[in-house]
């Protein structure tokens, strides 16, 4: 059974449909990745399942439950963990606080403070963060508080794991880390639902990826085939960039960091 | 941090509680022993012991981002509420206050259920609304006595050193909460839904109902308070029961003394009705613009509060690692 099933979703903003229609489903144990150009409904994609938007239509499946009247809190205790993309750190509070919350809040189970201190220590030491528990958030690198954002989504304990853009931004070598970091928790058995433009990334570790081009799902399957994908392709490169892109043979070439529409 | 030194700042902090928790003892007790000579004085410790309850209390639904502008409807339903149950039904005036602080929290979980959505400004726009709009309806009322209030009977029979043990003793109370609550799991879901409301309820917050039981808890001290206020002060009228000078003062000392902290507000509110009263005894005329003047120019430049200042000078004299807990100050 699948551990995340979307069916229909719909949700317009005024007369803009940011998703429309979508359908797809996350595998346990699987890396699922949402890609498409900047506009094309992925975040609002993430708001739906974590519980900050309600659908206008469609329903969601989490475990064979149907949350999509769920509030955000209890989808949190079901298993759904998230991060944002504008890093969003709890300020005034320390890296280990931060993590604290999750460790806290973000499960049925009843941790006491001690408990929930040595846990979030745990999950530092395991995204790296160890030398930093101690530190206010305030000051903090990017990849420092985008490893933040993924030790505090971990500190809620999700069997899916919902990364938004964590890779962007990083140099090559923390991307690589990165790229690491979210193979060694689907290992640890959470299903990973990734939006990322760090198409490297992407190709590493997604087992299947789905593409959005305004709010719809126009293609799915293994990356090396979506790429390939014409529809694909001319989505993200506008219909006057197929010609100018032929020297790399067109197409989302493995390493290009594709952001805007060209 | 290195074992010796993560014991020596425990062992530090709780020598500094201990000898925080002296002073306060000294400070509590002394008032009924000058005021056996001097009863002036014990009037006005009580006083400020009343608006150092009301300011504790404001502090703690301030700590879930929620700057309300209400604490006078609480602070006046609980006077009406005592007052008309003791005079009407025969109630004891002690019973009576705690029914005042009952009935602020039932008017302040519906409120908080009402207000939910409203954030920042808004929220205290609605909040002062309520309070406002309690204000003229009391005044129209027939049985809460109109524009011109009710005699209220008097608390103890009205013995000043009972009664300031009374708002002591209510003061103990917010101040354990107040320290409770900061060293809890509460303290992480308030801290986390005032810094951003969307990612606690994602990371597993319940953020309504943190919301409303800091609105109660805030409640239930300010409704307390202004029964006390009124079996002290024998009568209770419309305009000072629901004074926006309360709910103005209630948040004005926090922010003086220090947010999000447990001795912030009090020191804030010892220091702001001692300040104006050593003011109007040396300036006769015109010292609530002498008052006003400072207390701009301090909340100006300390933006973090009495506390901060203190902070400050202790992390000069003894230089350290910063090592900020979650509310920038003192548990």
């Amino acid at each position: 059974m699948s551990l995340l099933t979307l069916d229909a979703l719909t949700k317009a903003f005024g007369g803009l449909v940011a998703v429309s229609d979508l359908s797809f489903n996350v595998q346990p144990g699987e890396i699922f990745a949402l890609i498409g150009p900047n506009g094309a409904g992925k975040s609002t994609t993430f708001n739906l399942i974590s519980g900050l938007a309600a659908p206008d239509r469609g329903r969601i499946f989490f475990d064979g439950a149907d949350i999509t009247a769920a509030k955000p809190h209890d989808r949190a205790h079901l298993g759904v963990g998230r991060t944002f993309q504008l890093m969003q750190p709890f300020h005034n509070m320390t890296v280990l606080e931060n993590i604290m919350v999750g460790e806290l809040f973000g499960h049925a189970l009843s941790k006491s403070m001690d408990e929930a201190r040595r846990d979030a220590e745990a999950i530092c030491d395991l995204a790296g963060l160890s030398l930093l528990a101690a530190r206010d958030v305030t000051g903090l690198g990017v990849a420092d508080l985008k490893r933040l954002e993924v030790a505090r989504a971990l500190a809620t304990h999700p069997r899916l794991l919902l990364l938004d853009e964590v890779m962007a931004g990083l140099t090559p070598i923390e991307a690589r880390q990165a790229v690491g970091l979210i193979r060694r928790i689907r290992d640890g058995g959470i299903a990973v639902l990734l939006i990322d433009h760090v198409m490297s990334g992407v190709r590493d570790l997604a087992d299947r990826v789905g593409v959005l081009n305004f709010g719809r799902k126009i293609a799915e399957g293994r990356f090396e085939d979506v790429a390939r994908d014409p529809g694909v392709v001319e989505a993200y490169l506008g219909e006057e960039g197929v010609g100018a892109d032929a020297t790399t043979g067109g197409g989302i070439s493995g390493d290009a960091t594709v952001g805007d529409r060209a | 941090m290195s074992a010796g030194r993560a014991e020596r700042s425990v062992r530090g902090r709780g020598g500094a509680r201990a000898a925080i928790l002296v002073v306060l003892l000294i400070a509590a007790v002394l008032p009924l022993w000058v005021g056996r000579t001097q009863p002036y004085f014990l009037q006005l410790s009580l006083n400020i012991l009343i608006f150092a309850v009301l300011a504790v209390s404001w502090d703690i639904l301030a700590r879930t981002g929620q700057l309300s502008l209400a604490h006078a409807a609480f602070y006046g339903l609980g006077g009406y509420t005592s007052v008309l149950l003791v005079t009407r039904a025969g109630v004891p005036v002690l019973i009576g206050m705690l029914a005042g602080g009952v009935v602020a929290v039932i008017a302040a979980a519906a409120l908080g259920v009402l207000t939910l959505r409203l954030r920042g400004i808004y929220f205290a726009i609605g909040t002062l609304a309520f309070s406002e709009t309690l204000r003229v309806i009391t005044k129209q009322l027939q049985f809460t006595g109109g524009s011109s209030g009710l005699v209220a009977p008097p608390l103890l029979g009205g013995a000043l050193p009972s009664q300031y043990l009374v708002i002591l003793s209510i003061l103990g109370l917010v101040l354990l909460v107040s320290w409770q609550i900061n060293r809890s799991r509460w303290h992480f879901a308030f801290t986390a839904i005032r810094t951003n409301e969307e990612v606690a309820a994602v990371m597993g917050i319940d953020v309504i109902r943190f919301k409303v039981l800091a609105f109660a808890i805030s409640a239930f001290f300010a409704g307390i308070t202004g029964a006390f206020y009124a079996h002290v002060f024998l009568f209770i009228n419309p305009f000072e029961a629901y004074s926006l000078a309360v709910s103005v003062g209630a948040l004005v000392a926090p922010i003086l003394g220090g947010l999000y902290s447990t001795i912030g507000p009090l020191l804030g509110a010892v220091a702001l009705r001692a300040g104006e009263e050593v003011l109007r005894s040396t300036i006769r005329s015109g010292y609530l613009i002498i008052y006003g003047l400072i207390l701009s120019v301090v909340i100006l430049y300390l933006p973090r509060g009495l506390l901060g200042v203190w902070a400050g000078l202790v992390a000069r004299r003894a230089p350290r690692p910063a090592r900020e807990g979650a509310w920038g100050g003192p548990r």
